[in-house]
């Protein structure tokens, strides 16, 4: 009975790593769970859009513009094709061109700024350079540039995307690994004879890791707004008939004033998986701060 | 004398490049070290003494930082100029360091285990299961208790004395010959700090490891050290015995920094008397003794001559420069005479030329 509470709490206390610290901060902060909400919302509508979809989105499936109904729950667009099924499909789009392009600048920026951070010297210079030139040019212009260079498709989207935010990425890890270089337990693992590359995978990346997932889930959100920027302004997907959010945005503008509800509807859609990865983002970064830590 | 010491350093020399101009960091520092023996670097920050430590084991900061002449040897190989993966070799199987702060040397991401295994693993082909084993060993010897579980933990759920435990058990995996420890008390409390330096002081002499040990606690080197090197400016102005040094301290700033620190078996209620003014700005290359602003010893030569590391009895003998029996140098032109030492002011003499 009395030999439980002899036990000293430090080592009754299994070991929680980093991500278990972080797990049980996020769970205390309710904007983040809100925000987590609304990524599974999201992700559930787009991994299930074959299966809940009531209708096919390409099919015209009742009169042009119906209001909201029990059959047409976001009612329908021009061409009578079912918005609900539309934005369930549009969420598959806008899911896998958003993680795709942040997944793609997470490698492009992670490995430039590995490079440039773990390294420095001249190939310092030279990346920095060029992510200063990169990074002189608005992001969304940046990605029409490249839209209309490379042709109108998801895997440019995606591409076009990715280049515009991998500078950032590469900074953002340039500066945590520069102030690493000079991080105590860094110069001590180079005493016990680590190699340079151990030392920059095994002790600098890690601890450089978290400004970038929490750069990665903001940046995720912006993207989305990116990809439906760029589909409203006609770059979107090839086939003008596909369920992509800007695209849709574009033909439900003209009725804004007779059938207001497709730009809500759609509108809505983005925002909430946009408002999602920024509060989820939040979140981490508060939950995963180490000089919070308790 | 060469051949049976185990580490050589001569007339180090190293720079920082910065925006205002080279800083003249070491300049010109020597000794010997001797397996087994304890040898106390003390002097005030920036005086030299970390950066002479970093520049033995090719650490120093790139691209500021060089070691601009001078070499060092262990056991007779040269390390400044061994290629990187050479001396990644010599860390930590040969020379391993110990650094000031526990709480920010180890890897906050990673479990004292990997820690341990990865130093282990750096140096030798042993399975992992092989360097699990030592490192379970290794935490025994340090005295962290329940090591099977503790090996699992990270950094952060471990105290400071703990983790200060943990980095000498990381230091002393590959048996070293020498042990750098720069500092390593002085962010523990003072109880602690008893007990982390009686650990290192039993784990050297049990394996016979050369221990080269930085201060500022004269306090500490009292207890640990076999011999001093007392550095100011960059460079060593005084060396010896521990028992001839705090005896009979020779150069002016030795004794300034003696008479700055309280002592249990002098006078009480006496006044701590603070060393006046600032070290010299490293920037400036320096001209005669550093310590010439500072001083009250100060001759008219001392402004334009630099003095040697020369014997205090003026050079009878062979100086020895290791071990027990060490000569007791000092670089001043003018020391201080053993009455001067508790007036901390030089007393008029016979030959007087002060000033």
């Amino acid at each position: 009975m009395f030999r439980a509470a002899l036990v000293d709490p430090q080592i009754a206390r299994s070991s929680r790593g980093l991500w278990g610290d972080a797990a049980r901060r996020l769970r205390r902060n309710k904007p983040a769970l809100v925000g987590l909400f609304c990524i599974v919302l999201f992700a559930l509508a787009a991994i299930l859009a074959p299966i809940i979809s009531p209708f096919d989105p390409y099919a015209m499936n009742g009169s042009s513009l119906d209001a909201p109904s029990l059959t047409h729950l976001f009612g329908t667009d021009l061409l009578g094709r079912d918005i609900f099924s539309r934005v369930l499909y549009g969420a598959q789009i806008s899911l896998f061109v958003g993680v795709g392009a942040v997944v793609l600048a997470l490698a492009i920026g992670g490995v430039l700024g590995a490079i440039a951070g773990g390294f420095g010297g001249r190939i310092d210079g030279v990346i920095m350079r060029a992510t200063d030139v990169f990074l002189s040019i608005p992001s969304i212009l940046l990605a029409i540039g490249i839209v209309t260079a490379l042709g109108r498709g998801m895997v440019q989207l995606m591409f076009a995307i990715a280049v515009s935010y991998a500078p950032t990425f590469a900074r953002l890890l340039r500066g945590s690994l520069l102030a690493l270089r000079e991080a105590d337990y860094v110069v001590a693992a180079r005493t016990i004879g680590a190699s340079r590359m151990r030392v920059l995978v095994r002790h600098m990346l890690p601890n450089a890791l978290t400004p970038l997932i929490v750069q990665a889930t903001l940046v995720l959100a912006t993207a989305i707004i990116d990809i439906a920027g760029l589909g409203f302004l006609g770059l979107g997907p090839a086939d003008p008939r596909t369920p992509e959010w800007g695209t849709m945005l574009v033909d439900a503008r003209r009725f804004m004033q007779t059938a207001p509800h497709i730009v809500v509807f759609i509108g809505g859609a983005i925002v909430i998986s946009a408002i999602g990865f920024n509060l989820l983002g939040d979140g981490l970064r508060e939950s995963l701060d180490p000089k919070l830590k308790r | 004398m060469s051949d049976q010491h185990l580490l050589e350093v001569r007339d180090l020399v190293v720079r920082f490049r910065t925006h205002d101009g080279a800083v003249h960091a070491v300049n010109g520092v020597s000794f010997d070290l001797a397996a087994g023996e304890t040898l106390g670097v003390a002097g005030e920050s920036g005086c030299g003494k970390s950066v002479t430590n970093l520049a033995i084991v090719g650490l120093l900061p790139k691209p500021a930082g060089r070691v601009e002449g001078g070499s060092v040897k262990l056991q007779g190989r040269e390390l400044t100029t061994l290629k990187e993966e050479e001396l990644r070799q010599v860390r930590g199987s040969e020379i391993a360091m110990i650094f000031q702060d526990p709480m920010t040397s180890l890897n906050p991401v990673l479990r004292i285990e990997e820690q341990l295994i990865e130093t282990i693993q750096a140096h030798r082909e042993v399975s992992k299961e092989a360097a699990r084993a030592r490192a379970i060993e290794l935490l025994v010897a340090v005295g962290v208790a329940n090591p099977e579980s503790r090996l699992r933990s990270y950094p952060h759920e471990f105290s400071g004395g703990m983790r200060q435990r943990v980095m000498i058990a990381m230091a002393l995996a590959l048996e070293p010959r020498v042990l750098i420890a720069d500092e390593p008390t002085t962010a523990l409390d003072v109880t602690i700090q008893a007990q982390v330096l009686d650990l290192l002081r039993r784990l050297t002499e049990e394996r016979g490891t050369a221990t080269i040990l930085v201060t500022h606690d004269l306090g500490v080197l009292a207890g640990m050290a076999d011999r001093i090197n007392v550095m100011y400016a960059g460079a060593v102005i005084e060396s010896g015995t521990t028992d001839d040094l705090f005896a009979n301290p020779r150069h002016p700033y030795t004794v300034g920094l003696l008479r700055s620190i309280p002592r249990l078996d002098g006078e009480t209620g006496g006044k701590l008397v603070p060393i006046e003014g600032r070290p010299p700005d490293l920037i400036q290359a320096p001209v005669g003794c550093s310590f010439y602003a500072r001083c009250a010893w100060r001759t008219d030569r001392c402004a334009t001559e630099t003095p040697a590391l020369l014997p205090i009895d003026g050079g009878r003998g062979p100086v020895v420069t290791s071990g027990a029996a060490a000569t007791h140098v000092a670089a001043c032109f003018n020391p201080v005479a053993p009455a001067e030492v508790a007036e901390g002011r030089p007393l008029p003499r016979a030959g007087g030329a002060i000033r």
